[in-house]
This record gives structure tokens, sequence and C-alpha cells, in this order.
């Protein structure tokens, strides 16, 4: 098995999708965020980012959380409608900068961990990329 | 009694707003604490309102030293999401100005790492070899920052004469081979200053995700060019360089020998340059509903691109960047503690830090 195979094993997922850029992607309703990245980071992947979209108004975000296992990118997107969403900053510490920008830029809350300013100042609001703050 | 020394945000060994809050017990550092953002410009949002030539010119500032590979990583994605395909000349002249901005990229950190060893002989030599990989990229492109050679589908400007960079190549390989490498890998300055300090273990370096020479330097082998391959780094023959030692003698050591691999790459890369066009002669460039991902190994480690269109849209829905210092850049922490307060400009610096990246 490749090590894509086995983490679809390991997490009990049916198979993937691969999509034009050559990166597998996995269906996230039966895995939760910090299941999904205790698995990964046992496989010994490399946390590589999350990218954050907001979702036309009402849906909340779409959270695209990409690793890196043996230069195979490995993506799980999951939809966020709470702006709430477990951190995973104690499992795998390259999600600190990570997590603290999505919440400065999309005002999403990674629960179970603390905050502090990052690319923001103290006196700053929250959600600098969301749309309705642009318009 | 432990006390606090704040290094930045502005600082005489550091020229971009950078804060290291260390937390120090006498002359050794105990914790330190890492503040960014001093210049953040949002840069991801402006994206949002740009069409696709004004989006390159955007993310090309996202850093001035390795302009050439951040459009190269978003024409990547777009090449995915608009179905070019650029030719074998295109993908040719990628590798050699992405190898010429490695080589500028690592000179100049070796010039500023030697002038924080105290070396400041070494630092107006590095910027001499400095000189001339700026002058063979301004031969090529007609600039020495923002280069503006990418474009979806290819290249904008051809290498008309490949010989005459190769000549280049070689006098500066001589030079960087007969000075440059001896110093950083043997001499008794570099090693009494960098060796043992600022030590960041595998296992650590792993669990922050840290990319570039600054992983390899810890024993994690990982370099894109080898294990993802793009542009036309499948057909060159190149060795990665690795040491375990995770000190900043390591970080030293691996980034010289790239210097002399970058300049293997470039001779291949010149020689066998292929025939023919530079890029796609598209009339219209049409995008696809959807996201297309791509990543580059730069300078500093890896640099991720997300990409996201919607069909018939002159402007992307989202546009994520993920540069290389904002992912080795955390692991300073770990690095200074235990350290000396003498100590901590040198080791902030081996990382090879890029504010600008960070700030994006």
């Amino acid at each position: 098995m490749n090590p894509v195979e086995i983490i679809a094993e390991q997490l009990k997922l049916n198979g993937c999708t691969t999509d034009a850029s050559g990166a597998s992607w996995f269906a996230t309703e039966n895995i939760g965020v910090r299941e999904m990245a205790t698995t990964l980071r046992s496989a010994g992947a490399r946390f590589i980012t999350i990218t954050a979209t907001e979702l036309p108004t009402g849906q909340g975000f779409r959270l695209e959380y990409i690793w890196d296992l043996d230069g195979k990118l490995i993506g799980f997107a999951f939809l966020v409608t709470d702006n709430q969403v477990p951190s995973i900053y104690d499992i795998t510490e390259a999600a600190d900068w990570i997590e603290r920008e999505v919440h400065e830029e999309y005002a999403i809350d990674f629960t179970g961990r603390a905050y502090e300013p990052l690319l923001l100042r103290e006196d700053n609001r929250p959600g600098v990329y969301l749309h309705e703050v642009g318009k | 009694m432990s006390y606090k020394m704040p290094m930045g945000p502005y600082h005489p060994g550091l020229e971009e707003p950078y804060k290291l809050e260390m937390t120090c017990e006498g002359e050794t550092i105990s914790d330190a604490q890492l503040h960014i953002g001093f210049n953040f410009r949002g840069i991801e949002n402006l994206a949002e309102g740009r069409n696709h030539v004004q989006v390159i010119a955007l993310m090309e500032r996202v850093c001035g030293i390795c302009s050439f590979i951040h459009t190269l990583t978003l024409c990547q994605a777009m090449e995915t999401l608009t179905g070019l395909t650029p030719p074998p000349r295109a993908r040719y002249i990628r590798v050699i100005m992405a190898e010429l901005e490695r080589l500028h990229s690592h000179v100049l950190w070796a010039g500023i790492a030697a002038k924080l060893m105290g070396f400041k002989t070494m630092f107006m030599a590095c910027f001499q070899y400095r000189e001339q990989v700026m002058d063979m990229l301004e031969a090529i492109s007609g600039n020495r920052v923002n280069y503006s050679m990418n474009r979806p589908g290819g290249v904008n400007r051809d290498i008309p004469d490949p010989e005459a960079i190769l000549r280049m190549v070689n006098a500066l390989e001589g030079e960087i081979a007969r000075v440059l490498v001896p110093v950083f890998t043997s001499s008794v300055t570099a090693r009494s200053r960098c060796a043992g300090i600022g030590v960041l273990t595998q296992e650590k370096a792993a669990s922050c995700g840290v990319v570039g020479p600054n992983a390899r330097a810890s024993g994690i082998a990982q370099d894109l060019r080898r294990a993802a391959p793009y542009a036309a780094y499948e057909e060159m023959e190149f060795e990665v360089p690795v040491e375990s030692a995770g000190d900043v003698r390591a970080r030293l050591m691996v980034r010289a020998l790239e210097m002399l691999q970058s300049c293997g790459i470039l001779r291949q890369a010149l020689t066998k340059l292929p025939a023919g066009e530079y890029h796609c002669n598209e009339s219209k460039i049409v995008f696809k509903t959807g996201t297309a991902m791509s990543r580059v190994e730069a300078p500093r480690g890896e640099v991720f691109y997300s990409v996201t269109w919607k069909e018939n849209s002159r402007t992307p829905s989202r546009v994520h960047v993920r540069t290389p210092t904002y992912v080795n850049m955390p692991a300073v922490r770990w690095m200074v503690q235990g350290a000396r307060i003498a100590d901590a400009p040198l080791i902030q610096a081996s990382i090879d830090p890029c504010y600008s990246c960070t700030d994006r």
C-alpha cells in the first residue's frame, strides 16, 4: 500500500479523489479535525497550511487542511458553520501561526487554545478578510 | 532572577521589523516569544480584486528576494486552472531563473551571516558575488529584482545567448568554490562562532513543520525539486546536501553546498536548453472553475499557493500563500533556548528569515 492508502485505512475512509494538482482529497463527513491531525502526525506527515475560504452569506467557511506525506499533497476539507473548530496546535506545532492567522483574517475560533495577536495588533478586531468588513 | 530583553522590532542587526522578546537568566536565554505583523499588507485579500495579469505583479511583491519563485508557484497553479502547458524551453528557463535566485539568496544570506559573525571581509566578498548573480539576472530579465518573467504557459523573455550566461556561472562557481565554501565549511572563525549553537533537533523541526535548508540542516532530507519535481527539475542531476547537527554551522554548511549544486544545475540547464517557443501562443486565457495548489522549493524552503477561480470571472476568488519563513520562524523560539544573548542575532539570522514573506 502507498502512504495515502495507509492513511485512508487508518481513518477508515473509502478512498480519496485526486485533483488536477495531483493532491489526494479525503471525504471528511465521518472524521474530526483532531482525529485527522493525530493520524497524519503518527504517519509522519508534515502539516503545510490551512486555506480558509469564506462561503456565500450564511454558509460559513471551508477550511482546507493541507499535509505533505513523502512529497505527496493530502487535503482534508471541513465545512465550518458556527465559526468554531477544534485546534490542532497541541498535535502539531506547525499549526500555531496558521490557526492564529485564520482567526485574525476570518474570525474563526480554534477552540482549546489561547491566542496572542500575530499579524494584527492588540486593539484590532479579527475578521479583516471577511467580505462584509471590506464592503 | 529572570528578566526580559526585547530584540526589535527596530534593531541595528535586523533591517526589517520583527521582535524577539527573550526571557533571560544572567547571560542565558531561557525562553523567547516572537512577534510579527508590523508590516502586514493583506496581499491575499488584495489579490481578490486583481485580474490574472495584475495578480502576478502583486504576488511578485510578496518577497523582494524570491520574487521569481512566487510568480512561478502562482503561474503553475494558474496553468492547472487554464490547461496551459509551458513548452520545454520555458521549463528550462524557469529552472535557470530559480537557481540564479537561489544563488542570489544564499550569497546574500552568507554575507549577512558573515557580518553577524564579525567576519566583515567575507561580508564584502559575498556582496561582490551577489553582484555577479544580479548581473546575470539583469542580463536575462532586464531587472535586478521583480523580474516579470513568469506568465501562465511559459515565460516572458527568452535567453538568446545561454553561452554568455554559462561563462558567468563558471566564473562565479570558481569563486564560490575557492573562497566562500572553504571559509564557511572549514574556517576556525566560522566553526567557533557557529558550532553547537542554535540547535534545532530533527524531532522539533518535524513538529514545527520546518522546511528548506533549515530542515535539511536538522536531518530532514526533503527537497521539492527531488520529492515533487516541477519545471524541468526531473531532468536535472543534483545532490541534496543534508546535515544532522541542527546547529547554525549545519545551516551554514547546507547552504554553502547548495550553492555549488545550484551552479551544477545551471550548467546542465544552460547546456541542454531546448530550442523552440518559450511561451504558449494563447490569444485569451480562460480559467476553469476550481482550486489548484502548487508548491516550489524556494531558497528558504517550500512556497505553497492555493488559487481558486470561477469560470468567466476576471479575478480569483481566493489566493492563499504559505511562505517558508512562516513555518521556519516559530522554530527560533526553540533554537535560542539555552543560548547566550550575544548569539541570538546570529541564531535568528541563521534561518535566513524573510520578514516581507511573513508579513505578506
